[in-house]
C-alpha cells in the first residue's frame, strides 16, 4: 500500500497546518541537536521510515542520492582538516588523523542527512495552500503575496512554453549555430516579459475592482481546528515537550573532542528516548493506522 | 438600485485627434438586460469603462455620467468595488490567487468581512455557477471557459447591483462561450442584477437582450429591441454592423427590410414555415442552388480554374474520388499517410491514423469539438510535434499562426515587427523595406505601423501577427482558430486576404470552431473526430450532409433548402420563390 507512497493523502497532512507545523518544528529543532548514538539511530530510523510512507521507492533513490555525496564529503573533510582529538590513528603529512574527528564526521553527516530527509517530508505535508495560510494568519498581505506568487510561477511556465512553441511555428529555433540560438533565446525571454507586465496591468486592474486597498483587508481560509486537531496537537506538545527538556538537559548530546564520551544510561535517559521516539513515529503511526481503517472499511464493504 | 445613465457624454483620449465617445445619450433601468455591440475599436470598451472607477480612462470628459444618480468617479471606493461587478476578455490575466475557493473569496477579504460570512457567501456562489466540484483546484489546471467562470463567480460573490462584460467570451470557445452567456442570462433573470454586455457573438446574446445598443465611431446609431435592430442596419448603404447580427435575423432582413424580426432558430423556421406555406419548392432547389445566388462558387470557379491550368483538378475530396484516376501527378502541398500520436505513453492517442491530402491552392477549413486534438494535428503539421509512426510529406515551408498572437511579438512597433521576421534572410535593406512596406499594405497596417504590438485592438494584433508569419515567405499557413475574438466584419477582411494569397499559391489548413466563417468563405472543410479526418467535401456539401454540426442557416431552412449553408444562400433561395 506504500508503492507510490501515501503523498498528500496521507492522514497526517489532513491535521491543521499549525499542527503540521508545530511538529516540524520539534522534530527538526531536536533532531540538530540530538548526537548522542541511540537518539542519531532512532532518528535516523524514523526520517527514513516516515520518508518511505510518504514518497514510496522513489524515496529510497533519493534519499540515497541526498545521502552518500553528503557523508562523503563530511567524513573526508572532517577526519582529514579537523586535528582535535587524542586518538591519533595515523599521520598524513605531518598531520595527524584521529579515531574522534573521524567518528564526529560520521554522527554529523548522519545529523545533517536526517534534518535534510524530514525537510523532504515537511515539503510534501506542508502544502503551499498550508503555507499561504501560515502566512495569511500573521499578516493577510502576506498569505495573498504567497499566494500570487505560487500562480504567477505556474503562469510563467505556460506562458513560456507557448512562446517557445509559437516561435517554432514561425520556422525559427531551426538555426543550429549557437549565437543565433542564444539570440532566439534572449528574444523569448524578452517575449515572456513583455507580456507578463502587460498581464500583470490587467490583474492589478482585477485586484482593485474587487476592492484592494481597501482598509480592513481580512484572510479567507478552509481549515478548521477541531478536536482530533487538538489531541494531536496535545500529543505532540507533551513528546516534543519532554524530548526538548531532555534535549535541553544534554540528555541527547554527545561530547566527541577530546575523547568519545558516550553518555552513561539512566532512567531518565530512557524516558526521554521512549517520548523521542513517541514524537518521531506520530506521523507515520497515524498514517498506517489510517490506511488499515481504510482498508478494513473497504473490505467491509 | 444599479440604474446607469449618460448624458450627452463625449470622451477624448489625451493625445488623441478623435473623440472616443460622441454625445452619448443612454439611460439603463435597474435589471435590464443591454447588449452593446459595434465594430472592434467603436467605443464599446470606453464607454463601459466610464462606470467603474478604477478603470475609467485618463481623458478628457463632457457631459454626465451617473451611476444611480451620483458621478462613479466619485463614489466611495468601498461601494464602487462591492457594487459594481466587470469582467474583461482575459480569462488568465483576471485570476490574482492560485487556487479557485481563494479567487472566490478575494473580494470578500477586501472588503474586511469575516471567515464565516465568507464562507457562507462563497457556497452559495459556488453551488449557483457550478464549481463545487472544482473547488479545490489549481487556478491554472482549468480551462479557458472554466476560467472565465470563476471570473464572473468572484464578481458576483460581492453582490454587485451592476454587472458589465467587457467581450467576456472572445477567448472561449463556442461551447464555453455559450454556457457562459447562459450564465449571464441566468444571473439577470434569477437575481435581477442590471447587467451591461459588450459583445461580438451576437447569435446568442440577441435572444436574452432587453435592449441593444449599436455603436459606431463612438456614437450610439441604434438602441431597440433586439427584433428592430436588423431594420436599422439593413438599409441602404448597409451597415457594416449588419453582418454580425444573428443569422435569421440576417435571412429575415433580406427578405424584409422593416418589421419584427424572429429571434430565435425556432421563430425563424416558424416564420420561413408561414411564408413559404403556399409555395411549391422546385425540385431542383433540393438538389441545388439556383444558379444566380452562388455567390460562394465564383471563388471556388476561379480556384478550380486555376488548378486545372495547373493540372490538378478540384477540391480535396472531389479530387480524392474522381481525379485520382484522371491523373495521378497532382501536386499535393500537404500528404500525411497514417498519423499517429499521443503525448505520454499513458495516455490515449490523439492522432489514430490521421489521412490527410491537401492540394496546392487549397483553403482547408477542419472542424471538430473541443479537445479532439485539432491543434495537436496542426502542430504535427507544422513540425512542432514528430508524429510516432506514418509518413509525412509537405511541399514547401510551413508556417503556423498561433491562437495567441502576442506569443511572437518582441518588438516596439509593429512596423519593426514585420522587419524582424526577415532577420534571418541574406537580403539587403532596400529588399527587406520592400517587403515590409508591401506587407504593411496587404494586411492594412498603415495607421498603426508605429504603435506598440500591446497597444493594438485583437484583430490589428491578429493581422499584424499574420503579416509577420507571411514574411516567412510560407507556401503552406496553418491557422489556429483565426477568428476568436474578431469582429464580423473584420472576419470579411480575413478573408479575402486569404482568398488572395491562395489565389497566389499559397496553401491554408485551419482549425476552427467558427462553421459560420468556414461555410462562407473557405472552399473545403472537414471534420475532425476520434483522431482521425472523417469527411471532407465543399462546404454546401460538408454542411447540408450533417444534422447536427452545421450552420445555423441551415438548420433554419434545411427543411426546404438543403443545400443553402449561408444566409445569403438561404435568403436567395427565399427571393427565388417570390
Amino acid at each position: 500500500m506504500f508503492k507510490e507512497g501515501l503523498g498528500e493523502t496521507s492522514k497526517f497532512s489532513e491535521y491543521h497546518p499549525t499542527v503540521n507545523l508545530i511538529y516540524f518544528v520539534f522534530v527538526i529543532g531536536i533532531t540538530m541537536f540530538a548526537t548522542s548514538p541511540v537518539f542519531l539511530a532512532v532518528t535516523f530510523f524514523c526520517a527514513w521510515f516516515y520518508s518511505v510512507i510518504l514518497r514510496g521507492y522513489k524515496a529510497i533513490k533519493m534519499n540515497i542520492v541526498f545521502m552518500l555525496p553528503i557523508f562523503a564529503v563530511m567524513v573526508f573533510v572532517n577526519t582529514f582538516f579537523n586535528h582535535n582529538g587524542e586518538t591519533i590513528l595515523f599521520y598524513l603529512n605531518k598531520a595527524p588523523i584521529t579515531k574522534e574527528a573521524l567518528v564526529f564526521g560520521v554522527a554529523a553527516a548522519i545529523v545533517l542527512t536526517s534534518v535534510i530527509i524530514w525537510f523532504m517530508c515537511f515539503n510534501v505535508i506542508m502544502s503551499a495552500d498550508k503555507f499561504i495560510f501560515l502566512f495569511g494568519r500573521a499578516a493577510p498581505i502576506l498569505g495573498l503575496l504567497l499566494s500570487m506568487t505560487f500562480r504567477f510561477i505556474k503562469l510563467l511556465k505556460v506562458r513560456f512554453r507557448e512562446i517557445s512553441e509559437g516561435q517554432k511555428c514561425l520556422g525559427k529555433e531551426g538555426n543550429k549555430r549557437i549565437l543565433s540560438r542564444i539570440r532566439q533565446l534572449l528574444k523569448e525571454v524578452s517575449i515572456l516579459i513583455s507580456w507578463s507586465l502587460e498581464a500583470s496591468i490587467e490583474t492589478a486592474d482585477s485586484m482593485e475592482a474587487r476592492g484592494y486597498g481597501l482598509k480592513g483587508r481580512t484572510f479567507f481560509h478552509i481549515y478548521k481546528f477541531t478536536g482530533r486537531d487538538l489531541k494531536m496537537m496535545i500529543l505532540i506538545l507533551i513528546s516534543g515537550g519532554i524530548s526538548a527538556l531532555g534535549c535541553i538537559m544534554k540528555e541527547m548530546t554527545m561530547y566527541y573532542y577530546p575523547v568519545l564520551d558516550f553518555p552513561e544510561e539512566s532512567w531518565l535517559t530512557a524516558v526521554v528516548l521512549t517520548f523521542y521516539g513517541i514524537l518521531l513515529l506520530l506521523p507515520a503511526i497515524s498514517d498506517i493506522y489510517g490506511e488499515l481503517k481504510w482498508e478494513r472499511l473497504n473490505s467491509e464493504m | 438600485m444599479g440604474t446607469v445613465e449618460f448624458r450627452n457624454v463625449s470622451f477624448k483620449y489625451p493625445l488623441s485627434e478623435k473623440e472616443a465617445l460622441k454625445d452619448v445619450t443612454l439611460k439603463i433601468d435597474a435589471s435590464e438586460f443591454v447588449v452593446v455591440c459595434g465594430k472592434s475599436g467603436c467605443g464599446k470598451t470606453t464607454l463601459l469603462r466610464q462606470l467603474k472607477k478604477n478603470l475609467i480612462p485618463y481623458g478628457r470628459l463632457e457631459g454626465e455620467v451617473l451611476y444611480d444618480g451620483e458621478n462613479p468617479a466619485v463614489t466611495d471606493d468601498r461601494k464602487s468595488a462591492a457594487e459594481i461587478g466587470f469582467v474583461r476578455q482575459d480569462p488568465d490575466s483576471q485570476i490574482v490567487t492560485d487556487k479557485v475557493w481563494h479567487e472566490l473569496a478575494f473580494g470578500l477579504e477586501s472588503l474586511g468581512m469575516d471567515n464565516s460570512t465568507i464562507k457562507r457567501r462563497v457556497a452559495e456562489t459556488a453551488s449557483f455557477f457550478d464549481i463545487q466540484t472544482w473547488f479545490r483546484k489549481n487556478t491554472d489546471e482549468l480551462s479557458g471557459g472554466q476560467k472565465q467562470m470563476v471570473n464572473l463567480a468572484s464578481v458576483m460573490v460581492m453582490q454587485p447591483k451592476l454587472l458589465i462584460l467587457d467581450e467576456p467570451t472572445a477567448q472561449l470557445d463556442p461551447i464555453a462561450a455559450s454556457e457562459f452567456l447562459r450564465t449571464i442570462h441566468r444571473i439577470n433573470r434569477e437575481i435581477g442584477t442590471t447587467v451591461i454586455l459588450s459583445e461580438h457573438r451576437l447569435e446568442e446574446a440577441f435572444v436574452m437582450a432587453d435592449r441593444v445598443v449599436v455603436m459606431e465611431e463612438g456614437k450610439i446609431i441604434c438602441d431597440d429591441v433586439p427584433a428592430k435592430v436588423g431594420t436599422y442596419l439593413s438599409g441602404e448603404p448597409r451597415n457594416d454592423m449588419f453582418l454580425g447580427l444573428p443569422s435569421v435575423m440576417k435571412i429575415f432582413n433580406e427578405i424584409e427590410p422593416s418589421g419584427e424580426s424572429p429571434l430565435t432558430m425556432r421563430e425563424g423556421r416558424i416564420w420561413l414555415e408561414s411564408f413559404l406555406k403556399d409555395r411549391i419548392i422546385p425540385e431542383t432547389m433540393q438538389r441545388e442552388l439556383p444558379p444566380e445566388i452562388r455567390r460562394q462558387e465564383q471563388g471556388k470557379d476561379r480556384r478550380e480554374s486555376k488548378n486545372d491550368e495547373q493540372g490538378h483538378g478540384k477540391g480535396t475530396d472531389k479530387s480524392n474520388k474522381e481525379g485520382r484516376k484522371s491523373n495521378k501527378d497532382r501536386i499535393y502541398a500537404i500528404e500525411a499517410k497514417d498519423l499517429w500520436f499521443r503525448y505520454s505513453k499513458k495516455e490515449q492517442d490523439v492522432l489514430r491514423g490521421t489521412d490527410l491530402r491537401v492540394p496546392k491552392g487549397q483553403w482547408l477549413s477542419i472542424l471538430g469539438g473541443n479537445g479532439t486534438g485539432k491543434s495537436t494535428l496542426l502542430k504535427t503539421l507544422c513540425g512542432v510535434i514528430k508524429p510516432s509512426r506514418g509518413d509525412l510529406r509537405t511541399g514547401g515551408r510551413i508556417s503556423m499562426l498561433p491562437q495567441d498572437p502576442r506569443t511572437l511579438f518582441t518588438e516596439i512597433t509593429a512596423e519593426e515587427e514585420l522587419q524582424e521576421a526577415l532577420y534571418d534572410k541574406n537580403e539587403s535593406d532596400k529588399e527587406k523595406a520592400e517587403k515590409t512596406e508591401k506587407m504593411i499594405c496587404l494586411m492594412e497596417l498603415q495607421e498603426i505601423r508605429k504603435m506598440h504590438p500591446y497597444d493594438l485592438s485583437g484583430g490589428e494584433q491578429q493581422r499584424l501577427a499574420l503579416g509577420k508569419v507571411l514574411l516567412t515567405e510560407p507556401s503552406i499557413i496553418l491557422l489556429d482558430e483565426p477568428t476568436k475574438g474578431l469582429d464580423a466584419f473584420f472576419k470579411r477582411t480575413l478573408a479575402e486576404i486569404f482568398m488572395k494569397l491562395t489565389e497566389e499559391g499559397m496553401t491554408i489548413v485551419m482549425v476552427s470552431h467558427d462553421m459560420e466563417f468556414c461555410a462562407e468563405y473557405s472552399y473545403c472543410c472537414a471534420m475532425f473526430f476520434d483522431g482521425e479526418v472523417v469527411s471532407a467535401d465543399a462546404p454546401e456539401d460538408f454542411f447540408s450532409g450533417n444534422n447536427f454540426y452545421t450552420t445555423v442557416s441551415n438548420r433554419i431552412a434545411g427543411k426546404w433548402f438543403p443545400k443553402a449553408v449561408t444566409y445569403q444562400e438561404v435568403a436567395g433561395c427565399v427571393k427565388a420563390m417570390m
